[in-house]
């Protein structure tokens, strides 16, 4: 896991005002870590005006557009959590799973993604976490499926 | 059962856009359909969640099902959807 998901993207205790600022504050997480190039940003913001990232279960994944695939430095993650909440087009969103991937490799993470999902305690889990250990033991299955 | 079988046409795969698309369609169809690939288990086609976790990609052959009134044209237009590419309207 510690490759896809840096510890330092894992972010437990954020506060949105809307979902343009959640998804801004994904994209500076993947940038922060060096994932992403800041213009990656942009085109998350893009994608999520084309059409909502939200897969049900409270969660989002904020992506960019195939455009910004040439921003991604390396295929990664972030975990952002609203308490809070944050309004995204009607539905409520607890955790943002951002994902900066240059390749194909984000249909296998995202498979996993909605595999853990669908299991609600996993899901509650996920929803509930207050510690980074927490996050990376539910995600780890992603990089093992994708290894 | 009326069934299709069609092979993914999205460059990306049935993923974030061209899967909220189909699961948006298919929500919208009269009758309750079902999507798998391969021999797994069937998920709803309404659900993100499931059809996410199907991780099809472009070209892989995905089987529609659905039974009842309306069944052949929802297969119809659901299967037409997927043989699209549905990345192409992308900004």
């Amino acid at each position: 896991m510690s490759d896809l998901l840096d510890r330092r993207a894992i972010l437990l205790n954020q506060e949105a005002a809307n979902k343009e600022d959640a998804v801004r504050q994904c994209g500076a997480a993947l940038v922060e870590i060096g994932a992403a190039e800041p213009g990656y940003v942009s085109t998350m913001l893009d994608r999520e005006k084309s059409i909502s990232t939200y897969v049900g279960e409270g969660v989002a994944i904020p992506h960019g557009t195939l455009d910004g695939k040439a921003l991604v430095k390396r295929d990664a993650l972030a975990v952002l959590r609203f308490p809070g909440g944050v309004d995204w087009d009607g539905e409520q969103v607890t955790v943002c799973v951002a994902i900066a991937a240059a390749g194909d490799g984000h249909i296998e993470l995202l498979s996993a993604l909605a595999e853990i999902l669908l299991d609600e305690d996993e899901a509650l889990a996920l929803r509930s976490a207050t510690d980074a250990d927490t996050v990376i033991r539910l995600l780890g299955k992603i990089e093992e499926g994708t290894a | 059962m009326p069934t299709r079988t069609v092979a993914v046409g999205s460059a990306s795969g049935l993923h974030a856009r061209p899967a909220k698309l189909f699961v948006e369609a298919a929500a919208a169809a009269p009758v309750k359909v079902t999507i798998r690939v391969g021999d797994r288990k069937p998920v709803p086609a309404k659900s993100m969640l499931g059809v996410l976790a199907l991780g099809a990609k472009q070209g892989t052959e995905v089987i529609l099902e659905a039974d009842g009134d309306g069944a052949e044209e929802a297969l119809n237009g659901l299967a037409a959807l997927l043989a699209r590419d549905l990345d192409a309207s992308d900004a």
